[in-house]
């Protein structure tokens, strides 16, 4: 009996001690494990911000998408469990068990993970009644970027994609977290910081099966910044209308067109064609339907207006006569031949047209466009005085527009020329600037690039008697409530170093290209347009030099003529005749612009909120 | 003569088996079980209590070889007829109620050893080899259920009761020894789905994801509650689900998480004065029988406690075996009662000449009294 005692005294002893170090001695440490168990941080992930035209009309919205999303820790612990809960959200989203094993091996095991693709209603409505029995699986939903008429506005506002490796390395310190998406092209890409917002966080208490029991604290997200775009959501259908309907007339399959507000740099519109749907991004794309994006011939997914580098060819003669006439090589009243050729060096040198126009001043030579008549002048001015003045309409730079992949276009110079020169002494002949090259320099061709928006920059600068415009496709920034945070300001880059009255001769010669009879005037008559502003075409040749080259087609456009409102550019790829192919593009655009002239410039955001 | 009745009656041992009872239920209720439930086993427990305690425990020594064979009639049936939960054969419903055999038969087996060995001057080698001979198909009927928790506290109340009643330590040793010897040859002598169930039995964290999980899910509990605990109804490892068996095998954790340290203290000087206060009434039991049953129902309680505790806290290896009066569950709850009130029945008719006077007098041994 005493022994009995004594052991029970003995026992309950080393219980007690037993319990000491564990409720005293290592009872922070278990503490911290039981909180580890039953809170877990969840991300509140932040709206994006949403991207409208200038009117309010918005291009995009955030749809909810349902997803499922494992702990890997809160699944069923024992290996049979575990693999008939796998088996079952298998069965339920119909996808195969290898891929939730391949998601579940790297990831982190207290953090959710998305597995499988976005859920139908369906789907939502099953797993809703299967879940109390899923140790470790929630329904999580997050907003999809639904983009309207992607294949109208799809290259001004791009889309949104998952982070890859590269943008997580650059993007972690700034708060990102691996299952988020981040702007990939166009606006959503350039405004990525503005439309981002902030993330919040909840920590929740969870039961053993992982469901939420209660929310013991959050910061809650804060949305991202709505932008209201300089686009005019009609002009720009219009704009995407015109340019397919002369493409397809002239069975073309590639061009683009930038409309500008020439007094304030605002686009109004940009569109590329091929367009491609952007949806296909953010909704989740086959394997097969990228590779056919990318492997289209016609480069959908390339915005020419912004990124496709061509030869302005004529339409760059307004740069060859402004240097003309403001360096005093010729005046307004200068007269010089347009022979059907002319030689230099040995080479021969052709006009357009195979007969002698006659003699000519510098608004005539520019109506008709007489590329014999600018050789002279390109040869008087000289190329280094030409480059500079190309690069003071803003050749050659690009805009810094709010979109990744500007490309600057190109202008060619000596040094430009023998540092580009493949031949093994950069002193030799074939690397030295020629005086062939100064003239074909003259007309808009030799190594000369630029882009739809930059034409289109510089189009506006022939308006507004020479100022050349930050263009920009942000009109306001707006947080969530509401708010105005900024609003565009009218930023002026560049004065082009031109007289009034020299820049008026040039103006003139724009005027009188588009009223000549039996020509362009044409266009305009037949479409209700007047044709009262200023037009140059230029049909460039790319791909080497030669006869016989492939041509782009090119319009740039201003009206109306005293106080202009509107400045534009087209693009034909492929064009062959500009007078034919891209002109009546820009008079279709600008019968629309002339219906909704008032409108268009009247920016509502400020009625709104 | 009514005050002389309550005289004799030992007043602490249901005051503390109340306080078990009060406590067992306010930790069931936090662990989200059927509280009301346990309450009606409480109350069916309280009234078996009481009827035990009136009824003259003497007669039944005569009883014991008929509750032997419905002992064994009862374990055999389980087999043949028994509800399989959690692949084991435990269950027996009686009058649309469940019933636990294993629970009902610790008590049994306690009142039939008491009563073969209570006709012993002396426990001979051969007494000694046919009370094990009363206690194997009882301990192995058991173990195929299998309930391995009941089966050890099944060897251990005939051990127990073994040494209390006179056995030499040589001839529990040499139990011991058979039992190294034995034990290690046991899953070959078994058929393959039992030697598996006794595997998965033996070793349930066999599976490598629940390694460990049950054991240290509770020790994260223990430990979470600190010295003063998180308070009554605010153990979130208990509340949330994390610890497994909450009610029954792991109560003690979810209890220990609520009540910390001190109040994990107090219950187990609760269980210790209340396991003296047995040893007290075997010591004081007017006859030999009497004192064997307040002895086997001290190991039965005792085996529990220190089993439940141990494996709660991390010292013994997992079987499941209910804390007695804390864990949910009605055939331990009124047997545990039932049995504690034999106990009282034993007290109530020591004769009065041998009470002790002043305190503990240790060394009267049950052997002596014969």
């Amino acid at each position: 009996m005493v022994a009995a005692a004594v052991l029970v005294v003995l026992l309950v002893g080393v219980l007690s001690l037993k319990l000491a170090q564990l409720q005293v001695y290592d009872s922070a440490t278990l503490a911290g494990l039981a909180r580890a168990n039953t809170v877990h941080r969840v991300v509140l992930e932040a709206d994006r911000g949403i991207i409208y035209d200038r009117h309010a009309v918005p291009l995009v919205q955030n749809t909810p998408v349902w997803n499922l999303e494992i702990v890997p820790a809160d699944l069923p612990a024992d290996a049979r469990g575990r693999a008939a809960e796998l088996a079952a959200i298998a069965a339920l989203t119909g996808q195969p068990e290898d891929g939730l094993h391949a998601v579940l091996g790297v990831a982190d095991p207290f953090t959710p993970a998305r597995v499988g693709p976005d859920l139908t209603d369906a789907q939502v409505l099953a797993f809703n009644e299967r879940l109390p029995a899923l140790a470790g699986v929630s329904l999580a939903h997050h907003a999809v970027r639904t983009y309207a008429d992607p294949m109208t506005f799809g290259h001004v506002v791009g889309y949104v994609g998952p982070l890859d490796d590269e943008d997580l390395k650059r993007l972690r310190p700034r708060g990102y977290q691996p299952d988020e998406v981040v702007g990939k092209v166009g606006v959503e890409a350039g405004l990525e910081s503005i439309l981002r917002g902030t993330n919040g966080w909840a920590d929740v208490e969870v039961d053993a099966r992982g469901q939420i029991v209660k929310t013991i604290a959050m910061q809650p997200p804060v949305a991202g910044h709505a932008v209201y775009l300089t686009i005019d959501a009609s002009l720009q259908s219009a704009t995407a209308q015109a340019l397919a309907a002369g493409l397809q007339r002239d069975h073309k399959t590639a061009g683009a067109s930038v409309v500008i507000d020439p007094q304030s740099g605002e686009v109004l519109s940009l569109v590329s064609l091929p367009g491609y749907d952007t949806n296909l991004f953010t909704h989740g794309i086959s394997h097969a339907a990228y590779n056919r994006l990318v492997t289209d011939p016609d480069r959908p997914l390339l915005n020419r207006a912004i990124a496709g580098q061509y030869a302005p060819g004529s339409t760059f003669k307004m740069v060859t006569a402004t240097a003309g006439l403001q360096e005093g090589k010729i005046t307004a009243q200068t007269l010089l031949g347009c022979p059907s050729y002319l030689s230099y060096g040995g080479w021969v040198y052709h006009n357009w047209a195979s007969y002698n126009l006659g003699y000519m001043n510098v608004a005539k030579a520019l109506a008709v466009s007489c590329d014999t008549f600018f050789y002279q002048v390109a040869a008087m001015v000289g190329d280094v005085t030409l480059a500079r003045y190309a690069r003071a309409f803003g050749f050659g730079q690009a805009k810094a527009i709010e979109m990744p992949g500007v490309q600057p276009g190109l202008v060619p110079d000596r040094i430009w020329k023998q540092l580009q020169c493949d031949a093994p002494d950069l002193n030799s002949d074939s690397c030295r600037w020629t005086l062939g090259d100064t003239i074909t320099f003259g007309i808009g061709q030799s190594a000369l690039l630029t882009t739809p928006l930059n034409q289109a920059v510089y189009a506006a600068a022939l308006a507004n008697g020479g100022q050349v415009l930050q263009p920009t496709l942000v009109y306001q920034v707006r947080d969530a409530g509401g708010e105005v945070i900024s609003t565009h300001q009218r930023q002026v880059v560049d004065s082009v170093p031109a007289s009034p009255a020299n820049l008026e001769a040039v103006r003139e010669g724009m005027r009188q290209e588009i009223n000549r009879p039996y020509n362009m005037n044409y266009w305009f008559r037949s479409a209700g347009v007047p044709a009262d502003g200023g037009g140059k075409t230029g049909t460039a040749q790319w791909g080497g030099s030669g006869l016989d080259l492939p041509t782009h087609a090119w319009f740039v456009f201003f009206a109306p003529y005293s106080q202009p409102d509107v400045a534009l550019s087209v693009f034909v790829e492929r064009g062959e005749l500009s007078e034919v192919e891209a002109a009546p593009i820009g008079v279709q655009i600008m019968k629309f612009f002339n219906g909704s002239r008032a409108a268009i410039h009247t920016a509502t955001p400020k009625a709104l909120a | 003569m009514r005050a002389a009745v309550w005289n004799r009656l030992d007043h602490l041992q249901p005051l503390l088996a109340g306080m078990l009872v009060a406590l067992g239920l306010m930790t069931v209720y936090s662990a989200r079980a059927d509280w009301m439930r346990q309450l009606v086993w409480v109350i069916l427990g309280a009234a078996a209590y009481a009827a035990a305690t009136a009824f003259d425990y003497r007669r039944l020594r005569a009883l014991a070889p008929w509750l032997y064979l419905a002992m064994l009639a009862m374990l055999i049936s389980v087999r043949l007829l028994g509800r399989t939960t959690l692949g084991a054969q435990r269950w027996l419903s009686v009058g649309g109620f469940p019933l636990q055999p294993s629970e009902l038969s610790k008590l049994m087996l306690v009142l039939v050893l008491a009563a073969y060995l209570s006709r012993l001057d002396r426990i001979s080698w051969r007494a000694f080899i046919a009370a094990i001979g009363l206690v194997a198909p009882v301990a192995a009927l058991i173990l195929l259920q299998p309930d391995l928790g009941t089966t050890i506290v099944v060897v251990a109340v005939a051990m127990g009761m073994l040494f209390l009643g006179g056995a030499r330590v040589v001839q529990l040793g040499s139990v011991a020894a058979c039992a190294v010897v034995v034990i290690p040859l046991l899953p070959h002598l078994l058929h393959g789905y039992q030697r598996r169930r006794l595997e998965i039995f033996l070793n349930p964290n066999s599976e490598p994801l629940g390694a460990g999980y049950n054991l240290l899910q509770a020790r994260i509990a223990v430990g979470a509650g600190g010295l003063f605990g998180q308070g009554w109804l605010h153990g979130l490892q208990g509340a949330l689900g994390f610890v497994p068996e909450r009610a029954t095998d792991f109560v003690f954790a979810v209890f220990a998480e609520q009540f910390g340290l001190l109040g994990s203290l107090l219950l187990l000087a609760i269980f210790g004065t209340l396991l003296i206060r047995l040893l007290r009434s075997a010591a004081a039991a007017p006859d030999r029988f009497g004192a064997l049953v307040a002895a086997g129902v001290f190991v039965m309680i005792f085996a529990q406690v220190v089993e439940n505790v141990g494996m709660n806290i991390g010292l013994l290896p997992i079987a499941g075996i209910p804390l007695p009066l804390i864990s949910y569950g009605g055939s331990a709850t009124v047997t545990t009662l039932a049995a504690l009130g034999l106990v009282q029945s034993v007290t109530l008719r020591r004769p009065l000449l041998l009470r002790p006077q002043a305190g503990w007098s240790g060394n009267i041994t049950v052997r002596a009294q014969a």
